[in-house]
């Protein structure tokens, strides 16, 4: 592989596009780099070639951070497509216009997408984008960072290899609004399940809030094609900030505090009627801490040259929004199972972040002071 | 000092301490039988099985004579007039006795659960126990563990902060040891169920009366929420996770553990990290059992509530029969009181209850 082979271009040039990375300074739940334009810098494989943002001064910083001309900074993003012919475009806008962004992109002749979460609004969009993408051979990473975070690609693999046993729960409790932060939380429940949710049940934070488009809190219960069943709790957690809890007939795998701790138990003899005791063990590391950022790199990279899905995909993407929009119709419903895969594909989440996105909150914060 | 009497002498009238080697989720005595023979406020007078092998075990186990050993429990009642009288059959008869021990005149029953089978069985005995003004407790014995205890005292002092959820691993079918599971869960919210949402194993299970596994989502009256798997729960055998704004306490491993957490500074952004704490222990603790009399004369003497009455019971049920009407309804949220009180589950002890598991091991066993 020659040095630095792919030209890459960051579109939306606000935290996650270009300084997320600044506001951390401590490993478990992200290892750096995990933004976007810190890792095309850092990347073997990439060049960071350009940035494009309607807000000038965004481009401004963007250009400045990391050591761009003005030349190589847009503010109209197909004008960048055009002139730069980039492989791998990252989408870090508002989500209001990701759909568009990402067909465009592809139009353009992008070999690779990296999207951040949640992937589309509705699930319109999200059936147009991955068709094209289909069709097109492009292949579309979405942002749901935790399957690219070694601990959890870690207890993926005890889960693969058998090393849990049978896989009977998942439960999340992570406080979010289900389309933003819940593309998180749902996708993690997927990835670590191993399954397809076949149906859901949930109950929104109230009534007001089911019937409307805007993203909402709200707590479910997931039915996994393979047996596994799911509790999510979205609506506030208290002590238990961002939990995941992974539990098999062999061993179990707790994630913890926002992911800055993860515990592995197993049976060892002994307890009552000598039924076996559950007992913490040393969670097994791998032996490399790969940072988050290069391994979406290293796995697009892969995808581009195999023609496999990211490990996580658009297809994981629209899974995740389809689960928050069923249990938004399940409270809608009355308080019904909802069966998937949804047939109203109008069905939509305005992701809390789009709210106030005419100007970005840097810029609105740099115009109040 | 009060008159003692148990009806049914298998294992949970008389020898199930004999198995425990290990405290924690019980402390000893726990039983029937030998919480009367410690407890300074009983005596244990008498015991009424119609299988005599249960009687001579118990009158040898106890020290009684033979003639404070009854074949029918109506003659013992009415020949021995206990003051507090324990109801350790099969759950199938557990209503008429608990009817015939009030109409009898005890002041007290120490019952085991479920309850009863159905809901009009709970209705009946309430209904009486109420107006007879007779206490009874039911052995949902959780309440009686310190450490739970202690984790309700924490939540009423608001030392939890707001309450937010309760989460039960506890494989279990859902009226005869979930009941255990279903109560400690009120217990701990110190609320009442509005509604639930549930998934049973199987349709075929869910149609029949037969007690079942199942899963469920409980929605408090107090905003709290509640998650239980009584499916295969794997490695994490009856855990209670009690979840606030402020505090987190967790039982694990069938209550042999129990862990506290609460806020620290520290953590991304300053957020705070939720640290273990160590679990607060209350200044002494006591045989559950006796836990349990003392609660029961208590209620004699002043005319409260026992800590498990007879409602929680009945609740229990409630629960357990609305996670089943719920997936029976295709999957529907079902909301509580439930209309229909002829629904029941027959609790999977009652199996093969024409002959005691003891005496059906006495059978088996070569002749010696």
């Amino acid at each position: 592989m020659p040095e630095k082979s792919f030209r890459a271009a960051v579109i939306g040039l606000g935290r996650m596009g270009s300084t997320f990375d600044d506001e951390i300074e401590q490993g478990g739940q992200f290892f750096m780099p995990y933004c976007h334009a810190p890792t095309y810098v850092a990347s073997p494989h990439t060049n960071l070639v350009a940035g494009a943002d309607p807000h000038a001064e965004q481009g401004e910083i963007f250009a400045d951070r990391w050591g761009l001309e003005s030349g190589q900074i847009y503010a109209d993003y197909r004008e960048m497509l055009e002139a730069e012919r980039p492989d791998f475009v990252s989408l870090c806008t508002t989500a209001r216009h990701r759909a568009a962004i990402m067909i465009n992109a592809i139009n353009a002749g992008v070999k690779a997408i990296w999207a951040e979460k949640p992937f589309t609004l509705s699930l319109t969009e999200a059936d147009e984008v991955l068709d094209l993408c289909d069709r097109k051979g492009v292949a579309i990473a979405v942002n749901c960072s935790r399957r690219y975070n070694v601990f959890f690609s870690e207890a993926r693999r005890m889960v693969d290899e058998g090393e849990l046993g049978d896989i009977l729960q998942i439960t999340a409790y992570a406080q979010c609004n289900l389309s933003h932060n819940g593309s998180h939380a749902i996708d993690t429940m997927n990835y670590l399940a191993g399954g397809n949710v076949e149906w859901a049940f949930g109950e929104m934070e109230s009534d007001e809030k089911a019937t409307a488009d805007e993203d909402l809190m709200g707590n479910g219960y997931l039915a996994y094609d393979n047996g596994v069943r799911g509790f999510l709790r979205g609506t506030p957690t208290g002590a238990a900030p961002w939990e995941f809890d992974l539990i098999g007939t062999e061993g179990r795998v707790r994630f913890l505090a926002q992911g800055m701790e993860t515990q592995y138990y197993r049976w060892v003899p002994g307890g009552l009627r000598d039924q076996g005791l559950p007992a913490r063990a040393p969670f097994p590391l791998p032996t490399q801490i790969p940072s988050m950022g290069l391994t979406v790199i290293e796995d697009l990279v892969d995808c581009i040259e195999t023609g496999r899905q990211p490990r996580c995909s658009g297809k994981d993407g629209r899974k995740a929004l389809e689960i928050a929009i069923a249990l938004r119709e399940s409270h809608r419903q009355g308080g019904r199972r909802i069966d998937l895969p949804l047939a109203d594909r109008s069905l939509r989440i305005l992701s809390v972040e789009i709210g106030g996105d005419a100007v970005p909150a840097r810029v609105r914060r740099m115009q109040r002071t | 000092m009060y008159r003692a009497a148990v009806i049914g002498l298998g294992r949970m009238g008389s020898t199930f301490d004999d198995e425990i080697q290990q405290g924690g989720s019980i402390f000893l005595p726990y039983c029937h039988a030998p919480s009367y023979v410690a407890s300074p406020h009983t005596e244990l007078v008498a015991g009424a099985d119609l299988h005599a092998e249960q009687g001579a075990i118990f009158a040898k186990r106890w020290g009684l004579s033979e003639d404070h050993i009854y074949g029918d429990y109506r003659e013992m009642l009415a020949a021995e007039r206990p003051d507090i009288v324990s109801i350790c059959t099969t759950a199938r008869h557990r209503a008429p006795m608990m009817q015939d021990a009030i109409e009898a005149g005890v002041k007290a029953i120490w019952a085991e659960k479920p309850l009863t089978l159905s809901l009009a069985e709970a209705d009946t005995v309430i209904d009486l126990s109420t107006r007879k003004g007779v206490a009874i407790a039911v052995n949902c014995s959780r309440r009686h563990s310190p450490f739970l205890t202690e984790a309700r005292r924490m939540a009423q002092t608001g030392e939890l902060g707001e309450l937010l959820q309760i989460t039960a691993y506890a494989e279990c079918h859902l009226s005869h040891n979930g009941s255990h599971a279903i109560d400690t869960m009120r217990y701990l919210v110190d609320a009442d169920v509005e509604w639930v949402f549930g998934e049973m194993e199987s349709d075929e299970e869910a149609a029949g009366e037969e007690d079942l596994k199942g899963n469920g989502y409980l929605a408090f009256d107090n905003g709290v929420r509640g998650y239980i798997r009584a499916m295969p729960t794997g490695i994490a055998p009856w855990e209670f996770d009690l979840i606030g704004t402020e505090g987190r306490v967790r039982s694990l491993a069938n209550g042999t553990d129990t862990q506290y957490y609460r806020w620290v500074p520290g953590g991304l952004r300053d957020e705070g990290l939720p640290a273990r704490a160590p679990f607060p222990l209350p200044l002494s603790i006591q045989g559950t059992g006796l836990s349990v009399i003392a609660d029961l004369v208590n209620a004699i003497e002043t005319g409260s509530d026992p800590r498990c009455s007879a409602e929680d019971g009945r609740q229990a049920l409630e629960v357990a029969v609305a996670l089943r009407e719920s997936h029976r309804q295709g999957g529907l949220r079902v909301d509580l009181p439930i209309a229909d009180r002829s629904l029941r589950i027959m609790s999977v002890e009652i199996g093969g209850d024409a002959v005691p598991a003891r005496v059906r091991r006495l059978q088996q066993e070569p002749a010696a």
